[in-house]
């Protein structure tokens, strides 16, 4: 044997660790262009077209701000001092679920810690990971963005010749500004795990929901529009958001760069640039050395807290399952009993959940406030209809997310799932069951709530809560049923079966069957425009709205059916 | 005590995951160029306290150190030192196995030289040279195995800590590792392990330690261990009588 090291290396290793990662995600492009490229090319695609249409809509938005350049003054730096501090806010949230998880969730981190390495070293790796793997949807979102605020520009304030240099700083901008969100996730991930390390995820994912239903409530009261004049009332409204243009936030430094970038003062800009820039390098290398400094007592916090008995809330929720799946055959009921305890015990399902009806819940109780007389035309009926989509694509995107991997998710315990004294295509059923469960219970009582406070019609009322059954029934069946046809059942990451070959699928799927019964309830609501409050819809629309539901169903049953099939017999 | 005396010490170690005490007041010597066998059912404290040694987790009370290095305070140098190998392996899936390995190997500060030819050996005793270049998302348990102890080894470390070795290997891969150990022991480093396979136990361990409901329990060489339990028996029998005792 060798003689073993006497003195720990001092050099950093950050560089061979994030060689690592480059390595890792050359690797990573490289199997997908081998082994998956149609794959690949329908994703490049996907993407392209997601930022055509926000090009699309912010050439709009910016155009329409250009045709009142009084108020394009004013405006165009408060669009973006609200869309960064809105970014501030969610993506150090987001930063700091996935710095948690980076930190001390991985076994990465584990195996870094028992090698020679600073704990610096291995935070900054971290660190940077987190950021990037947080932020790089606002870097797309972003970059339609600033094309569009260029080409909406007028040309005798932007030349196409400046168009370079006002992208190169407005990226910089970007760059510059989501390592401050970054740093902030960091600190609150470290101080999570190690001040609270007993059910972290749920501290952070309830801590979460009140700091965004806290920000709604707070922006809703802003919004009200009271019985003021509308001249009043903005001037009032912005008196009140007026902290946000404190010189103090970096929303402010960025929104102030951009707006003298437009107007084509750069060396204003670029003293921003260098504030947000400084700022950013400052608190980054604060969180760094913090979190460094007291990282193995935080590992070893967040480690140690991990366990506590589950027998209370395990005989709750079995008390609840036997209620709820009471029709269940008992195997069948006991698997959906499972699916429920899993649920109840994963934060980034119900949390999720809570956060997105939670926020149409506000929304819905602020509607009264808003002081809109809709009685007496068909606007009674329009926004019911938008509510209603609001609560599809919810749907669509919870059961997607979640619904979809239950089934590849039974692929690793398909040795005892499988030997349930029942056929193995009446387990889907049991997946089917919970998800409605679920779904129904939350999408239901948002809807029954937004009829409330509109004092829709009781046809009306029906009307839509049927169809939001029906979406639920539809979307579940698509998801349980495409879930069994195209599983990964080697996969344990729920994220990674959703964003497969199958997930994808079931998406498009999904987002096409919530399309079509929108379309359906959209002709009917059109056909009723004409009406007053109190009257009913005719015939013909009534029956468009039942046709609809009838499709969402069928098509439910029909992926149920398919996947059912494949199920019996799949080999794991 | 001089705790640079041995490879392993540990001093009064207790660790508590929130009302459950892990380990209780443990206090161990493991010396240099010896393998220790560390046995316990399951749930008794022997993954907790090889956490502790290798600085994933931090004792309640107590000091551990390796090579003469305390773990808390001097955890860079007392690392620099060790291997650990855990009962589930990592490796980066996106990585070849191959590129694992040069990874650790420049992690350690090894030479390109040094590490071509530790590796060739390694590679040809391992017998992992037939997958060595796929992706390790690939790879099967005992695959992953063979790569993780093939990258422990690779520094030559003078303390080796592994968690379950023998799980998902096929006999032969089992005789390798054995040798491989053994080897490493007679070479002055020191293996610490902790298993459920007692025959391999009993084969090849120069010192025994068996914990139970986080106390350690009984500590030395089979024979001390025969006379403690007044029995001239397997080392599977002597273990089932004493940890009998403990429930007791």
């Amino acid at each position: 044997m060798a003689e073993p090291l006497a003195i720990p290396p001092t050099r950093s290793l950050l560089g061979l660790l994030l060689r690592v990662k480059v390595r890792s995600m050359w690797n990573r492009t490289r199997q997908a262009v081998d082994e998956a490229p149609v794959r690949l090319s329908a994703a490049v695609i996907l993407v392209a077209l997601i930022w055509l249409g926000l090009y699309w809509l912010f050439y709009l938005v910016f155009g329409q701000f250009r045709r009142t350049p009084l108020e394009a003054t004013v405006a165009i730096p408060l669009v973006f001092n609200f869309f960064f501090v809105a970014m501030l806010v969610m993506l150090t949230f987001s930063n700091a679920i996935i710095a948690y998880g980076a930190l001390f969730g991985k076994t990465e981190s584990a195996y870094l810690l028992t090698a020679p390495l600073t704990p610096r070293d291995v935070v900054t790796l971290k660190y940077l990971e987190s950021t990037v793997m947080a932020s790089w949807s606002l870097i797309l979102l972003g970059l339609p963005l600033m094309i569009a605020l260029a080409d909406a520009a007028e040309r005798s304030v932007l030349s196409v010749a400046q168009r370079p240099v006002f992208y190169a700083v407005f990226i910089a901008f970007f760059l510059a500004f989501i390592p401050i969100p970054g740093a902030l996730g960091m600190l609150l991930a470290w101080a999570a795990a190690r001040f609270c390390p007993r059910r972290t995820i749920q501290s952070a994912a309830v801590a979460g929901g009140i700091l965004v239903a806290g920000f709604v409530v707070w922006g809703m009261r802003s919004l009200r529009l009271g019985e003021t004049e509308a001249e009043v009332w903005l001037r009032s409204f912005l008196a009140r958001m007026s902290f946000i243009e404190s010189a103090l936030l970096p929303n402010n430094w960025v929104a102030a760069g951009i707006d003298h970038m437009i107007h084509n003062q750069l060396s204003q800009s670029l003293l921003y640039l260098g504030v947000t820039l400084a700022n950013a390098f400052f608190i980054s290398w604060l969180a760094v050395m913090i979190v460094s400094r007291y990282f193995d007592r935080a590992h070893d916090r967040a480690a140690a807290g991990r366990s506590g008995s589950k027998r209370p809330a395990s005989r709750a929720s079995g008390g609840l399952a036997g209620l709820l799946f009471f029709y269940l055959p008992p195997p069948l009921r006991l698997i959906a009993a499972k699916d429920l305890r899993t649920f109840s015990r994963d934060p980034l399902q119900w949390s999720q959940l809570v956060i997105l009806f939670g926020l149409m819940a506000l929304y819905l109780t602020n509607m009264p406030t808003l002081r809109v007389e809709f009685s007496g035309s068909g606007w009674f009926l329009i926004i019911p209809f938008l509510n209603l989509c609001a609560v599809s694509l919810i749907l669509a995107t919870f059961t997607c997310r979640f619904v979809f991997p239950l089934v590849s998710l039974e692929g690793q315990k398909l040795w005892l799932v499988g030997l349930v004294p029942t056929p193995r295509g009446h387990i889907l059923l049991a997946k089917f069951a919970f998800a409605m469960t679920v779904t129904v219970f939350v999408a239901v009582a948002t809807m029954a709530l937004a009829t409330v406070m509109l004092e829709l019609d009781i046809v009306w009322a029906v009307i839509h809560v049927v169809v939001t059954v029906g979406i639920c029934f539809g979307l579940c069946g698509f998801s349980v049923g495409i879930g069994a046809r195209l599983p990964m059942f080697n996969q344990t990451n729920t994220a990674r079966i959703a964003n497969g070959l199958g997930g994808t699928t079931n998406l498009l799927a999904s987002v096409a069957l919530v399309a079509t019964v929108l379309i359906g309830v959209g002709v009917a609501t059109w056909r009723s425009r004409d009406l007053t409050s109190g009257r009913l819809p005719d015939a013909a629309s009534l029956a468009i709205c039942g046709a609809a539901v009838l499709v969402t169903v069928a098509a439910g049953l029909a992926a149920l059916w398919i996947g059912a099939r494949h199920f019996n017999r799949v080999e794991v | 005590m001089n705790n640079t005396d041995h490879a392993i010490a540990l001093v009064g170690v207790t660790k508590s995951y929130g009302r459950t005490i892990a380990v209780r007041d443990l206090s161990l010597e493991v010396p240099r160029g010896k393998l220790f066998a560390f046995l316990g059912p399951n749930g008794a404290g022997k993954t907790t306290t090889i956490k502790l040694i290798v600085g994933l987790l931090r004792p309640d009370t107590g000091w551990i150190h390796v090579c003469g290095h305390e773990v808390g305070s001097n955890g860079l140098a007392a690392k620099a030192q060790l291997a650990y190998v855990p009962d589930q392996p990592f490796l980066y899936e996106k990585l070849t196995g191959r590129e694992f390995l040069y990874f650790v190997a420049e992690l350690y500060g090894i030479s390109t030289r040094r590490r071509d030819s530790l590796l060739e050996s390694l590679i040809h005793r391992l017998d992992v040279g037939e997958f060595l270049d796929q992706l390790t998302e690939s790879y099967s348990h005992g695959m992953k195995q063979r790569v993780v102890l093939a990258a422990a080894l690779l520094h030559e470390p003078a303390v080796l800590v592994i968690d379950e070795p023998m799980v998902g290997l096929d006999p032969r891969a089992i005789r390798v590792v054995k040798n491989l150990f053994v080897e490493h022991a007679q070479n002055g480093g020191t293996v610490f392990m902790s298993t459920h396979t007692l025959d391999i136990a009993e084969a090849v361990a120069d010192q025994i330690g068996i914990i139970h409901r986080g106390v350690l329990i009984a500590v030395g060489t089979l024979d001390e261990l025969r006379a403690l339990a007044r029995r001239q028996h397997s080392l599977e029998e002597i273990f089932l009588q004493l940890t009998e005792v403990g429930d007791g």
